[in-house]
């Protein structure tokens, strides 16, 4: 049931920020040059706490890329008996890959 | 199969469309986390290095069409979640008619942003 | 003195079939065998004192309502010790409780032995048959609930009018295109083909899978895990033919039909009977697509 709920959730929050991503966007593409757009977005980098969101949305994108895949499989009705140790391992693999990616998200932030 | 009709009006083909736009996204999302946040480092970001890779034809392609299907995955995935919480009769057609706006507007723009992103057009 | 005669004569008999008195042995042998009596004797009435003193007691907790008697408006939960023998299952707790405590008690089961699917209840946090599920097997105390997700009507009581709805909806029975030619000939189905519904016959109707399903929860119209697997066993099987498959397809893939599962599995979990109902749903999609997908 907690493969459904998560995969609900991170769901809505990636086509929340996919609408965010694209306005954002649209406001630094306008008008003339890239300074808006350099200035806007690395000033945005140089905030620590947008750093740390990075982080959760990556974590957010990487769990339901995951559980998708095991989502996958159960469409093509491969592994169905061993549905539960999948989901558990697409949380697994979803920490490690956060955790190890953190050094990359938050470096040069401090 | 001589009475076989469209099967948009089963239902399968979002189901299938669904499942088609996730494994296209797999790659091209991955894809895109690692160009800009590995290869690339965010906090480097300029215009410049944008509009680089914007304009290169095969970069720009990817990068629409994953605008496309993942506008469409998503709004699709909204879509059942209500379903699926019970979303019914005349609120189900508004409902769908304002995702269906939500979604062209979505890609509309999107297609905007990227050409002003590159120097293609 | 009567007895003096008595045992005058008994001593006669008895000096005509052995010795006047008994050896030492056969005394000693008696004095044995009425200690060994005495000794079984004593150790039955400890046992059984034992046994009264200490004997063992479940608590279980079980959900109260009646919108008909003052007291019940407001569910509530009731405390029953009951005591506990090996083997004990809920159904036995909840019949002793009634049957002692509280005839009010109100909960449906008929069987006791997971074949007709009444008891289906929700029991700490789970959805099982009262009748198949061992006491040993859960933490104490034993919380009692009825089947989440469905209107209670009172105490353990669901209305599960919904569910045969939903079940009746997939037209569950075996409706072949055309029947045999010959009077007596059989309709034969081969063991695979039988192997492949074998499971989906499996079904007792009681309502656990659709109660554990969150899209169920939400959305009414959806046909539900048990409908869908009725409705598998028989799209499936050979026999009914291509037409009959069809028409069952096209009820399965509406809007609330299998597109509605989301592989949330839980059904497959509580299911009493163990089948696969996931599978079974998923399988369904796949001849939906397959079907739709041959256009020419």
């Amino acid at each position: 049931m907690w493969a459904w709920i998560l995969h609900k959730f991170t769901g809505w929050v990636l086509i929340g920020y996919l609408f965010v991503h694209v306005a954002t966007l649209s406001t630094v593409t306008a008008g003339a040059g890239g300074e808006l757009y350099t200035n806007t977005l690395q000033g945005l980098e140089g905030l620590l706490l947008i750093r740390f969101l990075e982080v959760g949305l990556f974590a957010v994108a990487i769990f339901h890329i995951l559980n998708g895949i095991r989502l996958l499989f159960v469409d093509l009705t491969i592994g169905l008996t061993v549905q539960d140790k999948t989901f558990y391992l697409s949380l697994l693999l979803t920490g490690a890959i956060t955790v190890a990616s953190i050094p990359t998200f938050l470096g040069g932030a401090f | 199969m001589a009475e076989h009709y469209s099967s948009f009006r089963r239902g399968g083909t979002l189901w299938l469309l669904q499942r088609v736009t996730a494994v296209f996204l797999i790659g091209v999302l991955a894809f895109h986390f690692v160009m800009l946040h590995f290869v690339n480092h965010a906090a480097d970001v300029t215009f410049l290095g944008t509009q680089a890779r914007m304009s290169e034809l095969t970069y720009f392609a990817a990068m629409w069409l994953f605008l496309v299907t993942a506008a469409f995955h998503g709004i699709n995935g909204v879509y059942n979640a209500l379903i699926n919480m019970g979303l019914d009769g005349r609120g189900k057609k508004a409902v769908a008619g304002v995702l269906v706006v939500a979604g062209v507007a979505l890609v509309f723009q999107g297609t905007r942003v990227a050409l002003a992103m590159s120097n293609l057009v | 003195m009567s007895t003096q005669v008595e045992s005058d004569e008994t001593e006669t008999e008895e000096a005509t079939e052995s010795d006047a008195e008994p050896s030492p042995g056969d005394v000693r042998r008696a004095e044995k065998e009425a200690r060994a009596a005495e000794q079984a004797a004593e150790a039955q009435r400890e046992a059984e004192e034992q046994a009264i003193a200490d004997q063992e007691t479940v608590r279980i907790k079980v959900f109260r309502y009646d919108p008909e008697v003052e007291d019940k408006e407001e569910p509530r939960f009731d405390d029953f010790t009951v005591p506990y023998h090996r083997g004990m299952t809920v159904l036995d707790g909840l019949i002793y409780a009634r049957d002692t405590f509280d005839s009010s008690l109100t909960f449906r089961h008929s069987c006791r032995q997971a074949v007709c699917g009444s008891d289906a209840l929700f029991i700490n946090g789970r959805q099982r048959l009262a009748c198949k599920t061992q006491i040993q097997d859960l933490d104490t105390p034993v919380r009692v609930e009825p089947l989440p997700h469905q209107d209670v009507v009172k105490d353990l009581v669901v209305d599960m009018q919904h569910f045969y709805d939903q079940m009746e909806s997939v037209e569950p029975y075996f409706d072949p295109d055309d029947l045999p030619d010959g009077d007596l000939e059989e309709q034969r189905q081969t063991p695979e083909n039988r192997e492949t519904v074998k499971m989906a016959t499996r079904c007792i109707w009681c309502g656990a899978c659709m109660s554990s399903c969150n899209i169920a929860a939400g959305d009414n119209q959806y046909l539900g895990p048990a409908a869908i697997n009725k409705a598998y066993q028989f799209a499936m099987d050979e026999r009914e033919g291509e037409l009959k498959k069809e028409d069952r397809l096209r009820i399965l893939e509406q809007e609330h039909g299998v597109w509605r599962c989301q592989t949330q599995f839980s059904c497959t979990e509580v299911c009493p009977k163990d089948i696969p109902l996931t599978e079974h749903i998923q399988e369904l999609k796949r001849e939906a697509v397959k079907s739709n997908l041959k256009f020419w």
